[in-house]
């Protein structure tokens, strides 16, 4: 039977949050995926995002404030088997955490970050968050947002992320589709996820955003898709998804921007240099001779440093 | 034999490469050798220096004065003026003599203020003819080698200033009277058998000897001792290997100071060999090392790793360090087993880059915001970092608890020749588990000693949140839940302190009642054994209370011996006395005397026993003796 990825851990995200969308797009996914429940870990940051994983039945971590990125990375790099993905809001990965976001796009590890984006800080009662607009100004500010916005999409393209997509928590059939794209992509992926604070942000609300959200794929032309061998349309397709990126206002796109199948993820690069790193990777070597001490010759390993 | 030289030159110019040689040659022959590092947070220009000491059996400590001096430039007179004394051989190329201090822009200005005073009040020019006319003065003996025209006499091959190096050690142990035999097979291993560098190389090695020889200043010849097999390792090199063999599969690191070159010399060796009989039966497998993007980083990084079941660790100094807090607290309060090596510089902020300092103690002790237990444990010399690395990794996996492993930049940079490395000293006990465990409860409270069994992501489902947690991982703030897991977490200390050996805590060298009591850790342990000695050969008698462990902290054993001490004389590389404030925080135990230095370079015997003797007779009445030795 397959796993059930929900527990029953009392969730107490607002009414009408738009965190209850991606949650349930996160566990249909992996459902759908036929994963078991040591398959996946979730790694989250703080805040209200940062409780998901307490909401899954699976491995998971809350970590600190925009620290996801690099605890999931050595989660990924120790065990390359697993599946990580990385719930965690606006501030944690565009604000605190951003020069970890910005190294992970160089990586490019092959983790699934979902970025909860509702343009504030709503366990702190609503501060402007990095992906708010300049000038903006919601009910829980004092006044006009006085910083400019970080767009997600472009600076997760600019970053070097492979697959980079934008997802709206209303719109969970595509979520759950976008999430099962990003988990089998073998980079590190970004899925900006639209979410309405139904408390704090009372401009950018689920209304707001479903009069202007549409589909890339809508346009029938539309190809993200970098595959092996067609490393020649890189250059067209980066400029397409920048393109798309910078649109926001009356229309706001939706779906996959990028997906770059031709970077080799960042595993595979270690495979090259550290002997049998995939199928043998730290998280399951033995450390011990049978005698229980060391197994490590350090007489053969460092010879170079033997004086004879 | 007891031989100290200091041999310096321009940053970049080869100096490692000159002491690598000096260091091997002898080694070659059967002797001993000890040297630390002095350089300067800059690649090219400015003034450094190996310190290194030669005995028959293996030296300690380091010594003031030396007994050659080897100046790859002209800075090199005028850095090291104050360290000749009666006999102190001064080996220059006598084309620096017309220097003048004004013209040395690479010595900081106040160091050159200083040497101006230092000349000026002695009535000698501001030049290297006058420096050395001072040394001189000081009872040192200069000997002027034409440098170019030694080396261009042997090789045509390249600039001649590329062999001053090979030459500035080649006269040097021509001097000591180390046959030259030894010389050209270290030059054959510093050059890893480049065929056409070798060969030039072993040309100037000749035309140094054949100099030395033909103007009178050969040495008589040393006697050859018995070769023994040894490791030439650094206290970075230690940690490394100790790390290795105690399972280290995954490392971490922000380039810094002097912590990276572990990083870097576990990433050279990342596809490490089995021992013979494990070859079989062992998956080949390597140590991962992933540089990042900052400490924060590191740390973080790190503990995504152990969670899954990887021993791993990550190595900084003191700016990344304090970028590592919240990563280390949230260690503490999920039980996460990291151990974090910290080699000491000089603080506070930059502070001094490229120094020696022991004042991160306390900040290590209490790293972090909130209450939470944590093992903090040091070493004092090389063959230490190796057995003291791996218990690190064995006690950040008993506890489950972050480990802090101190190294200070002196032993970082010191060489050493280690005759064995002990594959069986230290147990490494495996932990690896294919199963998940059923009904898994990671923070449950049904445990005596504090400490439930570890879960790893990938084998079993269970959550963590640096939020106070119930046994499952899950948020909570019930008062009770809180308390009992407060109680659980802090209990693991009892059980350490009740469980690591009292010899890993801290040692007592030396008789049981003495005269005086030396308190110390880190690098003064060397100098401190060599003082005792010093002291016994002038009728006072020393022990030393070496401590190890600071949390937890062996507070009978000190006690016990602090209780009936004569007098106690702490001794520490900073400036408020940070292991004295420890002992009084648990024995309630207030030291008077100290000695103390923080002005970056490494303690030197003779200062310390200078100190300890003033101390001892009463000719200071001040509490606290400040060292000052060191270019």
């Amino acid at each position: 039977m397959a796993h059930n990825f929900k527990n029953d851990v009392t969730v107490d995200w607002c009414p009408g949050c738009g965190d209850f969308g991606i949650l349930t797009s996160i566990t249909q996914a992996l459902g759908e995926m036929n994963f078991n429940g040591n398959d996946v870990v979730a790694i989250s940051g703080i805040g209200c995002s940062g409780k998901t994983p307490h909401y899954l039945n699976m491995g998971g971590v809350h970590t600190l404030h925009g620290r996801s990125i690099p605890y999931a990375t050595g989660v990924k790099l120790a065990n390359p088997r697993l599946k990580v993905i990385v719930p965690s809001g606006d501030g944690d990965m565009l604000g605190i955490g951003a020069g970890h976001f910005v190294a992970e796009g160089r990586r490019n590890t092959g983790l699934t970050l979902i970025i909860y984006d509702n343009e504030v800080y709503g366990l702190t009662k609503g501060q402007a968050a990095p992906t708010m607009q300049l000038g903006e100004k919601t009910k829980s500010l004092a006044r006009p947002n006085v910083f400019g916005k970080v767009n997600p999409i472009t600076l997760a393209l600019s970053s070097g992320y492979s697959f980079v997509a934008r997802g709206f928590s209303f719109d969970m059939k595509q979520l759950k589709e976008l999430i099962k794209m990003a988990v089998m992509h073998d980079g590190s992926s970004v899925i900006d996820v639209l979410q309405p604070c139904p408390t704090y942000n009372n401009v950018n609300t689920m209304e707001w955003y479903r009069e202007r959200v549409y589909k890339l794929d809508e346009d029938k032309n539309w190809n993200p898709v970098i595959n092996p061998g067609e490393e020649s349309t890189i250059d067209e397709k980066f400029q397409k998804a920048y393109q798309k990126g910078l649109e926001w206002g009356d229309r706001i796109p939706t779906g996959v921007f990028y997906d770059n199948r031709t970077i080799p993820s960042f595993t595979k690069r270690l495979a090259e240099f550290v002997p049998n790193y995939l199928e043998n990777p730290p998280s399951e070597q033995i450390v011990a001779a049978t005698d229980g001490y060391t197994n490590v010759d350090p007489y053969v390993t460092f010879a170079d440093k033997i004086i004879q | 034999m007891d031989l100290n030289i200091a041999i310096g030159g321009p940053q970049g110019g080869g100096i490692d490469t000159s002491s690598n040689m000096i260091n091997r040659a002898f080694a070659e022959a059967g002797y001993n050798v000890f040297g630390v590092r002095e350089y300067h947070s800059n690649i090219k220009g400015r003034h450094s220096y190996n310190h290194i000491r030669v005995k028959e059996d293996r030296p300690r400590s380091l010594k003031y004065p030396v007994d050659i001096i080897v100046a790859l430039d002209a800075d090199t007179i005028f850095e090291h003026l104050e360290d000749v004394g009666p006999g102190t051989k001064i080996i220059y190329d006598r084309s620096f003599e017309s220097s003048d201090l004004s013209q040395a822009r690479m010595i900081m200005r106040d160091t050159a203020r200083r040497i101006k005073e230092r000349l000026d009040g002695a009535g000698f020019p501001n030049t290297v003819k006058g420096a050395v006319a001072y040394m001189k003065s000081q009872g040192g003996v200069p000997i002027a080698v034409p440098f170019n025209d030694v080396v261009a006499a042997a090789t045509s091959e390249g600039p001649a200033s590329r062999y001053f190096n090979t030459l500035g050690s080649a006269v040097t142990l021509s001097i000591a009277g180390l046959d030259k035999k030894f010389t050209i097979e270290a030059i054959k291993q510093v050059f890893s058998n480049k065929e056409k560098v070798v060969a030039e190389n072993v040309k100037v090695v000749e035309g140094a000897y054949r100099y030395a020889a033909e103007n009178g200043m050969a040495g008589t010849p040393l006697k050859v001792l018995p070769k023994k097999k040894r490791f030439l390792l650094t206290g970075n090199d230690g940690s490394a290997i100790g790390k290795l063999m105690g399972g280290l599969r995954f490392q971490t690191y922000y380039p810094i100071t002097p912590a990276s070159d572990e990083s870097s010399i576990l990433e050279e060796h990342e596809d490490f060999a089995f021992i013979e009989a494990e070859k079989k039966r062992l998956k080949k497998g390597g140590v991962v090392v992933v540089q990042t993007e900052d400490e924060i980083s590191a740390v973080t990084m790190a503990q995504g790793a152990a969670l899954t079941g990887a021993r791993s660790s990550t190595a900084t100094s003191g700016p990344g360090f304090s970028l590592m807090a919240e990563g280390i607290g949230f260690a503490g309060m999920d039980e996460v087993p990291v151990v974090v090596t910290l080699y000491q510089r000089g603080g506070p902020s930059t502070g001094l880059p490229t120094r020696n300092g022991q004042s991160d103690l306390l900040f290590a002790l209490n790293t972090g915001h909130g209450e939470f237990p944590r093992i903090v444990l040091s070493s004092g010399d090389v063959e230490e970092c190796i057995y003291d690395a791996m218990k690190a990794l064995n006690y950040a996996q008993r506890y489950q608890l972050p480990v802090i492993h101190l190294i200070d930049k002196n032993l970082a940079n010191s060489t050493d020749l280690v005759p064995e490395i002990d594959l069986k000293r230290v147990p490494v006990p495996q932990t690896l588990r294919t199963e998940p465990l059923p009904d898994f409860h990671r923070y449950t409270l049904k445990t005596e000693n504090g400490i439930s069994p570890m879960g790893y992501l990938g084998k079993d489902i269970f959550w963590m949140t640096g939020d106070e947690h119930d046994e499952l991982g899950h948020v909570t703030e019930d008062t009770e839940m809180r308390d009992a897991q407060m109680r659980k977490r802090f209990k693991k200390l009892e059980t350490a302190l009740s469980e690591i050996p009292q010899n890993d805590m801290a040692v007592l060298y030396g008789p049981q009642n003495a005269d005086i009591t030396f308190v110390t850790w880190g690098s003064q342990k060397g100098p401190i054994l060599d003082v005792m000695e010093d002291l016994k050969a002038e009728g006072i008698s020393a022990n030393l209370l070496y401590l190890k462990m600071f949390m937890p902290f062996p507070t009978q054993f000190v006690k016990g011996i602090l209780e009936k001490a004569k007098l106690v004389i702490d001794v520490e590389s900073n400036m408020l006395a940070q292991a004295a404030k420890v002992i009084k925080l648990n024995t309630g135990i207030e030291i008077e005397k100290a000695i103390l230095k923080y002005n970056g370079r490494h303690m030197t015997e003779d200062e310390i026993l200078k100190a300890a003797k003033d101390i001892y007779e009463g000719k200071t009445k001040e509490e606290v003796e400040v060292l000052e030795n060191g270019a």
